[in-house]
């Protein structure tokens, strides 16, 4: 690593790479390489000497992409992130579903209601437009249990739209079983792997998964450039969002961006050289800064103790107001559930639907560990916790 | 929301609320009768589960407001409104003490988000509650 954590900080703790990681510095420098005229920067739709350049990273990169979960370049579509190829997965298979179906049976979709709003947002634009759509239930943990999935699947079911792991609270779902279900009732898998690529091993070469949704930013490459991953036995049941140059193979057009795509291409291939151990030093920090927090006393560990993501964690503190909270810890930037300042009060849907209530859900922290993490940072982070709750108690009714 | 939201940046705040919120000074209770002179009445809203609860209680001796302590749960405009209150409160006398009482007035001298006026209205019922003693 080129920079030290602590000398490379500046402002508060950074505790919220479930939002967004920084660039690698090794991925700024590739990225660097593809923008000004002695770069790559040419169209790599262009059959000149630029464009052939460039369309030979933007390769390179599909395949360290690709190789990253297991799948074959040729099936890593380019997007601008999770949320594009969350969208093209689900309204691309329900359009496509519609026209074969006609208009008669309405096409049904089957989702979670912890998932992420690229998700379900485009599954109630559906609902609008006359499709079904069902919403499972997780159980306390965060689970989607397999049998619940098999019982919700109809003969007009198109398609299963599953997350691997959760953005607030980093719960790994159980994809082999419930991808073993899809192939079972012959219904496509979609899974939004945005927080799990990179953290833990994905291998698509066995995996019943038939579209995965991926995004640079969450493991320390650029923002606003994503993938999706298409089967080729799913590929003809997909129609294009975007129309205008027939980019992607017609299934996303628009001029590719080299260095954005370079970077991602990077990020992946170094998330598959060194993410093993990154993994096992960002999880070991994690259960440090559980055992800290747990020790502050009247925390709630929020989802699974053990299936989880390396570097999410999400603890509830009850009787402590969350906005409150997050307000007093000026050194630490992280994420809370708490709304109160948003148009709706209402807390995290994601705790509501793991059985928190409401007050609960509303003192709950999203703390969330990368790259750039350092041992310290957990110390200090737990210290000012700790400070926070005590004053917040002290003040409390 | 896509995400959860993120911890402000200290300049999220208005200086002054993060100022409040920063030093509670009055937060806690009031010593029992025994340590202090005067009368002491409370008045206590709202609830935890609907995001804000507020409990004031106010040491009275020889007309005038001589102690003020509360505790709320809420969020830091509410601490600090309740914080604000309290410094307002004491030593004012007893009968200039209901003109404290407005949450519009609060919400312009603190330059809150219109959306808190709902968390100061509990703040009101509190302090209306204790002053419906004296």
């Amino acid at each position: 690593m080129s920079e030290d954590p602590v000398e490379y900080r500046a402002g508060p703790i950074y505790m919220d790479y479930a939002a967004t990681s920084p660039v690698d510095p090794r991925v700024a420098a590739a990225m660097g390489e593809c923008l000004t005229r002695t770069g790559i920067f040419g169209n790599p739709a262009s059959q000149h000497l630029f464009g052939r350049r460039a369309r030979a990273r933007v390769e390179a990169a599909r395949a360290q992409v690709a190789s990253l979960i297991g799948a074959p370049a040729a099936q890593i579509i380019w997007t601008s992130g999770a949320t594009e190829s969350n969208n093209l997965a689900i309204l691309g298979t329900a359009r496509a579903a519609r026209a074969r179906l006609g208009a008669r049976r309405p096409p049904h979709i089957i989702t979670a209601r912890t998932e992420h709003k690229a998700v379900l947002d485009p599954c109630r634009r559906l609902e609008q437009d006359g499709c079904l759509v069902n919403y499972l239930a997780p159980d306390a943990l965060g689970i989607i249990d397999p049998q619940q999935l098999r019982e919700a699947i109809g003969e007009d079911t198109v398609l299963v739209s599953l997350m691997h792991a959760n953005n607030e609270i980093g719960v790994l779902q159980d994809i082999e079983g419930l991808g073993g279900v899809c192939r079972e009732r012959g219904v496509p898998l979609h899974v939004d792997a945005a927080q799990s690529a990179g953290k833990v091993p994905i291998d698509l070469s066995n995996a019943p998964v038939d579209l995965l949704s991926l995004t640079a930013h969450k493991l320390c490459g650029p923002k606003g450039i994503g993938a999706l991953y298409v089967s080729p036995q799913r590929r003809a049941e997909l129609q294009p969002l975007m129309f205008g140059g027939g980019q992607e193979r017609g299934l996303r057009s628009g001029t590719l961006a080299v260095h954005q795509i370079v970077g991602f291409g990077l990020a992946c291939e170094l998330c598959a050289a060194e993410g093993r151990e990154e993994s096992r030093r960002v999880a070991a920090m994690r259960e440090q800064l559980w055992k800290g927090l747990e020790s502050i006393g009247g925390t709630l560990l929020n989802g699974h103790p053990t299936r989880r993501v390396p570097g999410i964690l999400n603890v509830s503190f009850p009787g402590i107001e969350g906005e409150s909270l997050v307000a007093g810890l000026t050194e630490l930037a992280l994420s809370t559930s708490s709304a109160c300042n948003s148009d709706s009060d209402e807390a995290s849907y994601v705790l509501r639907a793991l059985g928190r209530d409401e007050q609960t859900a509303q003192s709950s922290l999203r703390f969330s560990l990368g790259r750039f993490s350092a041992d310290e940072e957990v110390g200090q982070a737990v210290a000012a916790v700790r400070r926070e709750v005590a004053r917040l108690r002290a003040v409390a009714p | 929301m896509n995400e959860p939201r993120q911890t402000p940046d200290s300049d999220v705040l208005r200086p002054q609320i993060r100022a409040l919120f920063a030093a509670l000074d009055h937060a806690g209770e009031l010593p029992g009768a025994a340590a202090a002179p005067g009368r002491v009445v409370r008045g206590e809203a709202g609830r935890e589960a609907l995001g804000t609860r507020v409990r004031f209680a106010l040491r009275l001796v020889e007309g005038r407001v001589a102690a003020v302590r509360y505790r709320a749960y809420g969020c830091p405009h509410t601490l600090a409104a309740c914080e604000w209150l309290a410094r307002q409160l004491e030593g004012c006398p007893v009968a200039e003490a209901p003109g404290v009482g407005n949450p519009l007035k609060w919400s312009e001298r603190l330059e809150l988000p219109p959306a808190k006026l709902g968390r100061l209205l509990v703040i009101e019922d509190a302090l209306r509650a204790a002053l419906a003693q004296v």
